[in-house]
């Protein structure tokens, strides 16, 4: 129960009680407007009935021919807002999109490979891990993480334009690649 | 160009790139000894000047190449950036505008002449450029930027409201005579439904909405769709719309909010005239009861899975009672309860129920006797929830008899108590996670502010911040505590502890502009800058880089969005910048960081007239309050007053009225004191004039200035009053003798212009150098000589007399305001009469007698800001003391076991310490304005 609407960019005065938390990032107000210049309809707010937000996702599309996908750049809730399925609606509402209006083979997302909540809960809808990218994060400063702190998993999803699914492996938690190989 | 002179700019790029503006100098100057006329070299020259703030000399070179009138892509790129560091785009328009019209072919030219126009926010002209590229070069795209240039215009506050119409009119036309039609692309499409709906062609829109198209669009595409649910609530369909959007809920399994409120609308749709007949009611009742079976289906079908069923029901029963017609009083109270039976254990529920449990009498007490029913052990964390939610719940309803400090206290031990019990249910938790029992510490705390505000006993602040110390220790990410913690630490005056929060906090880029407040708040009351501590002002000035990237960056997006026809952005875009520009946040800080100032910088003409500029700029502006003040956790009874507002410094938030008392007194102030009239400032004003925010203010500066609103004194403190007053004392006596003594504009100008020649080799553009012919002398005497009011001596002894008042209470807060506030007197006195220190203008001026009576005015300020700054002295001298520690120790009520002594002690040093600091460094910082200024 909330409201799904649009990013927009006067959600930036809004965001605060999503972006004070320690795994959401706030950056310049530049990366907002880049996205919405571009993909607006791959942004999306999910909103409390009294106006206050209670999470969004940023995305984008991108890459050539079998690699033209959807990208989840960010998909943050508030912390008082999780457990209630909110990111599962969001991340539907990108892949609708993705699927139907930019006709991509997949949608992909990076999850640190040590956030296990994240990582479970985008198995439960089909994410699978393509691979992993070696230190795609920053470390957090937050704990002895290590490795699983700073890398990512590159998880994805086909879409129905793949219904080969070509653009997943099972063996993907084997792959690794450095940051500088994908982008 | 030359191939050879090509390969000699390329490494001027390089540098210009690299931030090496010195050697783009350099190169460049090589360069035009060769060619000294070469556009390009001169362009690129001005920029490195212009990023290396050598104005002046970037403002020749500026006007020398626009003079060419060039066409090639090179200079005209190079000069974009030069007029932009500028901010002249006026200019620019110009230039583009000339290039497109030796080039008409260009399509590149006129698209920059257009991007031009959009900067600059010059929507007709934008308009036109479209229009005519839309002709030349037949791309649908110009037409679409010449309709919403239209809408855009129509939607400039300067726009007289009977063109609007008009103007959507002119943009429905555009639209209409293209070939293609909108709906092939959703943001084509967005702009057409939005054109539509503001002219109220509802059926237009309805024939769009219909096709094929324009249903997919709307099935995908959040933004379509909600303008396409305006539309059908605009014209009345609420009946319809419900219909679809029970469709919706049941074949989709939609959850969004909307589209329940849209079946809760459409079910009283019948009710939403004044005077609903008997027969509209009763068709009404039968459709609650097919709402009503509609949401119960969907919440047991959902059970815990989503809320939307429940929540449903909850706003279906509520929207019956307020039409009359809820069939069974004890419906609400049953769905409430069922609510929290179902989601009690979830965070969101207190926000979830918190509109539907305003209730009062039976339903009140079936309520509160439901949550008061055997609450559940704290074995697990989903309980846990539900006895927090139950505390909130019920603290939500308290009455006044219930908010007795002895019950308060006795809810406070109880939260506590809880708050322990639970805290190892959370052992495991990694140091990223919050602890699930922080909210009981968020409620005692609150209680504990709570009970403060009741008594004023300072203790139980202490209580406070040591138990959110405690639990934040405990849950290192729980920003909430924090916000809180810098709340009350301001309270007691410790400033520097309240920052070392917020800079835990990581505030970042725009979340500057909505979260500084909690910091720099009336900060300068905490400021150090006159005995040379820079740390607040500093803040001030890093918390204001926002703007500056806002007025660099957001246009670009604007532009970039006309580029990628994302129209249903640029409105929002263009809000975004507009309200971050005239963010009432960015001038309250700029005022706070020039109080600051002119107590840290020697008070000069520079000064003065550096500063007059810019605040004439946000005097002109029309704010927008974008602080954030939701963000603090508030679960206060809803008698009572919030949290913010109960923690809030003096028990007054400045908004406009605040921010126009001071700009006013200050641009008084400045404007006496300044040789800068309004004729000298419009010649030597570089750039545009900032765009007036709405219809031009009405009246001359002087007169706005004079104006004192009731509203916008209301909200200052006493003190900040008698200080306005002070000011406006202070400059109505000494207008006439400023007046008088001021030098005319052509002798200002004719200084400014041998400067910069001075400066730049070059003569300044538009003002006539030579000087007036021989002495100017004025031709009226010196006004008459008037006594001193005698509202200025009063105010210093009335401080005096406030700040014996206030110096023993348990924080220096008061005390503090009141010394800072008889300091900026003092200051704002040695302002207005620096004119008058030189000894050749009292002398040519014959204004001895005015001299000599601001003599023992300076005297007695200064004798008073010294007692002032020995108490604080006395005061600070004793913050130090174990003796001061144990006392807030001994105040502290808090379960030892956990938070032992070490602990407590600890923060009881921090509070004092800052506080310590703080008086001292405002002792000190009065000494050194008495010594500077005295004589």
């Amino acid at each position: 129960m909330s409201v799904l609407r649009p990013f927009q960019a006067s959600d930036m005065f809004k965001f605060n009680n999503v972006n004070l938390d320690i795994w959401t990032e706030t950056y310049n107000i530049g990366f907002y407007l880049h996205y919405l210049s571009r993909w607006p309809d791959l942004c999306c707010v999910q909103e409390a009935p009294t106006g206050r937000m209670m999470g969004y996702v940023i995305g984008k599309a991108e890459g050539q021919g079998a690699e033209w996908h959807g990208h989840v750049t960010a998909i943050t809730v508030a912390p008082e807002y999780r457990r209630l399925s909110l990111a599962r609606k969001m991340m539907s509402l990108l892949e609708l999109v993705s699927d139907e209006i930019y006709r991509g083979f997949f949608v992909d997302l990076y999850v640190r490979c040590n956030n296990l909540v994240a990582l479970e809960l985008y198995e439960g809808m089909d994410y699978s891990v393509y691979r992993r990218v070696r230190e795609y994060y920053g470390n957090l400063g937050v704990g002895k993480g290590g490795r699983d702190e700073e890398d990512a998993f590159d998880m994805r999803k086909p879409l129905s334009r793949d219904g080969a699914r070509r653009s997943v492996r099972s063996n993907g938690r084997d792959i690794v690649v450095s940051a500088h190989d994908v982008s | 160009m030359s191939i050879a002179l090509d390969r000699q700019i390329r490494p001027i790029y390089d540098s210009l790139d690299t931030g090496a503006n010195k050697s783009a100098i350099v190169g460049c100057n090589k360069l035009l000894k060769k060619h000294p006329k070469n556009a390009l070299v001169q362009a690129l020259k001005a920029l490195a000047l212009v990023r290396s703030q050598k104005v002046e000399e970037a403002l020749a070179l500026c006007d020398e190449v626009l003079e060419y009138k060039p066409t090639d892509d090179a200079t005209l790129n190079a000069m974009m950036h030069v007029l932009r560091g500028l901010g002249r785009h006026k200019d620019m328009i110009t230039m583009y505008e000339a290039a497109y019209k030796k080039q008409p072919a260009n399509e590149e030219l006129g698209a920059q002449t257009f991007f031009a126009n959009v900067r600059a926010n010059n929507w007709k002209s934008a308009q036109q450029v479209a229009s005519k590229m839309y002709k030349q070069f037949q791309e649908d795209r110009y037409l679409y930027w010449s309709a919403i240039s239209t809408v855009l215009q129509a939607n400039d506050p300067n726009t007289a409201a009977e063109m609007r119409t008009l103007l959507y009119k002119l943009a429905l036309r555009l639209i209409t005579s293209s070939p293609a039609s909108s709906h092939v692309h959703p943001d084509r499409f967005h702009l057409h439904l939005t054109i539509l709906r503001e002219l109220r062609e509802f059926d237009e829109a309805m024939a769009l909405l219909e096709t094929p198209n324009g249903q997919n669009i709307c099935q995908t595409n959040l933004a379509c769709n909600e303008i396409r649910r305006d539309i059908m609530r605009l014209r009345g369909a609420l009946e319809d719309e419900g219909r679809r959007a029970e469709q919706r809920i049941l074949n989709k399994n939609d959850r969004n909010w909307l589209e329940f409120l849209s079946v809760v609308d459409g079910t009283f749709s019948h009710l939403t005239v004044s005077k609903p007949s008997e027969d509209a009611r009763e068709q009404c009742l039968s459709k609650v009861s097919n709402t009503l079976a509609l949401f119960t289906k969907i919440s047991v079908q959902d059970g815990k899975k989503d809320r939307s069923g429940l929540l449903g029901l909850l706003e279906l029963e509520s929207r019956s009672r307020k039409h009359g017609i809820s069939t069974d009083p004890t419906r609400m109270v049953q769905l409430l309860k069922q609510y929290f039976e179902t989601f009690g254990d979830k965070a969101c529920c207190y926000e979830d129920l918190k509109p539907y449990v305003s209730l009062e009498g039976g339903d009140l007490a079936a309520w509160t006797e439901f949550l008061k029913a055997s609450p559940p052990p704290l074995s697990t964390t989903e309980n846990v929830k539900r006895v927090i939610n139950t505390h909130k719940l019920l603290r939500y309803n308290l009455s006044a008899s219930e908010l007795t400090v002895e019950a308060e206290s006795s809810r406070a031990v109880l939260y506590i108590e809880q708050y322990l019990e639970g805290l190892p249910l959370g052992k495991d938790l990694p140091v990223t996670e919050l602890q699930h029992v922080d909210d009981f510490a968020i409620l005692a705390a609150s209680v504990f502010v709570n009970i403060w505000k009741l008594n004023g006993d300072i203790k139980y602040l202490y209580n406070a911040v040591v138990l959110l110390e405690f639990a934040l220790s405990q849950s290192k990410q729980a920003f909430q505590m924090r916000l809180m913690l810098i709340r009350i630490y301001r309270l007691l005056g410790s400033p520097s502890v309240a920052l070392e929060h917020y800079r835990l906090l990581g505030i970042k880029q725009v979340q500057n502009d909505t979260l500084s407040h909690f910091i720099l708040s009336r900060a300068s009351t905490f400021s150090l800058a006159a005995s040379g501590d820079l740390t607040l002002s500093t803040e001030c000035v890093e918390s204001s880089q926002i703007y500056i990237s806002n007025s660099q960056e957001t246009s670009d997006f604007v532009i970039r969005a006309f580029s990628g026809e994302k129209y249903s952005q640029i409105p929002q875009f263009i809000l975004f910048e507009n309200w971050l520009d005239n963010s009432l946040q960015r001038d309250i800080v700029k005022l706070e960081y020039l109080r600051m100032r002119i107590t840290h910088e020697v008070i000069s003409s520079e000064v003065i007239d550096l500063e007059l500029i810019e605040l004439k700029f946000v005097f002109d502006r029309i704010h927008h309050d974008n602080r954030d003040l939701e963000i603090i956790p508030n679960y206060q009874p809803r008698d009572v007053e919030s949290f913010n507002a109960q923690t809030m410094m003096f028990e007054k938030s400045e908004g406009h009225g605040w921010v126009w008392s001071f700009l006013k007194s200050y641009i008084k102030a400045f404007s006496q004191a300044s040789d800068l009239d309004d004729v000298v400032e419009e010649k030597l004003l570089v750039g545009d004039r900032p765009q007036a925010a709405g219809p031009a203010k009405t009246g001359t500066l002087k007169e706005r200035l004079a104006i004192r609103e009731k509203e916008e004194l209301a909200e200052l403190t006493s003190d900040e009053l008698s200080l306005i007053s002070y000011a406006d004392a202070l400059a109505e006596w000494l207008e006439p003798f400023h007046d008088h003594v001021r030098p005319p504009a052509s002798v200002v100008l004719a200084e400014a212009a041998k400067q910069t020649e001075l400066k730049t080799g070059m003569p300044l553009k538009g003002v006539d150098i030579t000087p007036p012919n021989g002495h100017v002398k004025k031709e009226e005497d010196t006004p008459p000589i008037t006594e001193a009011p005698e509202d200025l001596v009063k105010f210093f002894e009335n401080m005096k007399a406030r700040f014996e008042t206030v110096e023993n209470a348990e924080s220096p807060n008061e005390a503090l305001h009141v010394a800072t506030l008889t300091q900026e007197a003092f200051l704002l006195f040695v302002i207005e009469t620096l004119r008058f220190k030189s000894a050749s203008v009292v002398k040519i001026h014959k204004l001895g007698n005015l001299v000599a009576k601001f003599k023992p005015i300076r005297a007695i300020a200064a004798g008073i800001l010294k007692d002032m700054a020995g108490s604080l002295e006395k005061m600070s001298a004793l913050e130090g003391t174990s003796e001061k520690r144990r006392d807030f120790v001994s105040a502290c009520m808090l379960p030892s076991s956990q938070m032992d002594d070490d602990f407590q002690m600890n923060i009881a040093k921090k509070v004092t310490d800052s506080r310590k600091k703080v008086e001292e460094g405002v002792a000190k910082g009065l000494m050194r304005l008495c010594s500077t200024y005295e004589q």
